[in-house]
């Protein structure tokens, strides 16, 4: 009988999890550790923080899930990860009581998604600064707070200034805090408030609707159209003022400190912001049979795990090299550990980098969304079904393959709410395949605004939550 | 500098005349299943 372990119950974790369940999980032992004892369906907390949705139906426990599916469930946060040969096992802690406990693994998966680096950035943050941030429940639920308190004041007659985008000059996930600033400007509208906001759209895109993906471009009428064109119409309809190349530096009260790429420095005031902090990965303990740290052989710098990736390309080279990408998210020193969602090591960035005369380099790093999580995670689990079957893997899907579909709401109401649908495909552009400037699939991708985009968003919250649940037909359902 | 790139009415009609929206739900339904099921066989 082999032991898998999974780190991590997220998109990633989650689905890796089912898969190993339904397939593997009656003759096999598969385990989740979690530091949370539900599933958060991430996408819509950005509902959860202009107090659209409440926090509980973005949640639903985990136990009695995995318990059908023949998965055990233990409720800890991973610490240490002892990978060399012959004493496999993460150490966790128990979560309410702080018991250390071992988990003996055969097969591990990593999936914790990322460490917010809120002390990337002095003075960002909810817990000890003066941003707020969407990116855990517990965020969300503050940023509502403060938000709604935001609200009284506009109506009292007070004007104020909403800053939302990225926190860092490294910051990703921008398709995050765009669906936010859309929310604040159609909730404010519907409040009748709109007229005492001032909203400003900050971010270290290199252009407007770059997304850290390098913009997304389809072919309508056999014109083609861009992203950057497209979300200026969306932000000038709105009367949202945009910035961006511009790195956040630091946070005041009430002061935002960046660069721009021209080395400028600068400083925007603000009531309310929201701004997206640099992700990095999670800060486990790497640990050698003989007690050395051995992170090196597992993670880089930053902490995300390295896989079949080929590293150290320079941009010019990558984005000519679609196979950089990695294609079965297994680590070369060690081939029973997976890395999937966030947590895997990207061979570099999707977007161009800049680095300003003053050596700060603003550049987007690669969104992992949580259809690519969700991929990765089937293929990582049904990989180690053939190991453990055949010996040998059969799956394999890179980012420069796969397709990704954000839908950014504004408002939430399914008569005259509004939302920008967002498919590109393949996420990483592969300009081997696709002979055109984008290396994108021009017809596949899609950028289009409308009531549709709404029912899509409302669609996708409750397909997504149902296969979550592993109901009925969940695996139908497309990750 | 900021453009007065802006939707036209047009556009702006079409984004809320449902019958039509139905049909560009039904079309990006099909874009994005078609091509997220042939993922699952990779
Ligand atoms: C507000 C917001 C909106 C978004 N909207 C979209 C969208 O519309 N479409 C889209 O495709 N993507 C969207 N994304 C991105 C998407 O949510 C992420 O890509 C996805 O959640 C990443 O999945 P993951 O499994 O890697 O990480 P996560 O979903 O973060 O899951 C990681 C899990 O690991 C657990 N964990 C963490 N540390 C430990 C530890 N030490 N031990 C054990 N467990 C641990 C966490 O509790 C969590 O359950 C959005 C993101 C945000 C923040």
């Amino acid at each position: 009988m082999a032991k898998v372990l999974v780190i991590g119950a997220g998109f990633a974790g989650h689905t890796a999890a089912l898969y190993l369940g339904n397939k593997i999980g009656r003759q096999h032992e598969i385990t989740v550790i979690s530091n949370r004892d539900v599933f958060g369906y991430v996408p819509s907390w950005v509902w959860v923080g202009v107090g659209h949705m409440k926090p509980e139906r973005t949640i639903f426990k985990l136990k009695p899930v995995y318990d059908r599916m023949n998965i055990k469930f233990v409720h800890a946060a991973a610490k240490e990860i002892h990978p060399d040969i012959g004493n496999q096992y993460v150490l966790g802690e128990e979560v309410g009581t702080g018991r250390e406990i071992r988990l003996d693994y055969d097969y591990l998966v990593i999936a914790p998604g990322p460490l917010l680096n809120f002390a990337g950035t002095p003075g960002l943050g909810p817990e000890n600064g003066y941003t707020h941030s969407i990116c855990s429940l517990p965020h969300a639920i503050k940023a509502r707070e403060a938000y709604l308190a935001l609200c009284d004041r506009m109506k009292k007659g007070d004007k104020v200034k909403i800053v939302i985008g990225t926190g860092h000059p490294g910051a990703t996930c921008q398709g995050a805090a765009f669906e936010y600033i859309v929310n604040v400007h159609k909730d404010l509208l519907k409040k009748g408030l709109r007229d005492k906001a001032d909203i400003l759209w900050l971010s270290n895109e290199p252009a407007l609707g770059d997304f850290g993906v390098n913009g997304v471009q389809i072919k309508r009428n056999g014109i083609v159209q861009k992203s950057d064109e497209f979300i200026k119409s969306v932000f000038n309809d709105h009367g949202i003022r945009y910035q961006v190349q511009t790195g956040v530096t630091k946070v005041e009260e009430g002061k935002i400190h960046w660069q721009n790429y021209e080395g400028e420095e600068g400083t925007t005031e603000f009531d309310f912001s929201m701004l997206i902090p640099q992700f990095k990965g999670q800060p486990f303990k790497y640990i050698g049979n003989d007690g050395s740290d051995i992170s090196s052989k597992l993670v880089n710098p930053a902490g995300f795990v390295l896989v079949d990736g080929k590293y150290g390309l320079s941009y010019p080279e990558l984005s000519q090299t679609p196979e950089a990408w990695p294609a079965q998210y297994q680590n070369p020193s060690y081939s029973n550990i997976f890395a999937a969602g966030i947590a895997f090591a990207p061979p570099g960035p999707i977007s161009k980098p800049f680095t300003n005369k003053n050596n700060v380099a603003i550049a987007p790093a690669p969104p992992r969304t949580g259809m690519v999580s969700g991929v990765i995670g089937r293929v990582v689990a049904m990989n180690i079904v053939d190991l453990i079957k055949t010996g040998r893997m059969t799956h394999s899907e890179r980012m420069s393959e796969m397709v990704a579909a954000c839908v950014a709401s504004m408002g939430d109401s399914l008569w005259d709410g509004n939302a920008v649908t967002i498919v590109m495909h393949p996420v990483v552009p592969d300009r081997k395949k696709y002979k055109n400037e984008f290396g994108r699939d021009l017809f596949i991708s899609h950028l289009e605004m409308g009531v549709s985009g709404a029912w899509m968003k409302f669609m996708l919250h409750y397909t997504f939550i149902w296969k979550f649940k592993a109901q009925l037909g969940w695996k139908l359902i497309p990750e | 500098m900021q453009s007065e790139q802006e939707f036209s009415k047009a556009e702006k009609f079409w984004m809320n005349f449902k019958l039509y929206q139905l049909w560009r739900f039904i079309v990006l339904n099909i874009k994005v299943y078609t091509i997220a099921v042939q993922s699952k066989w990779r």
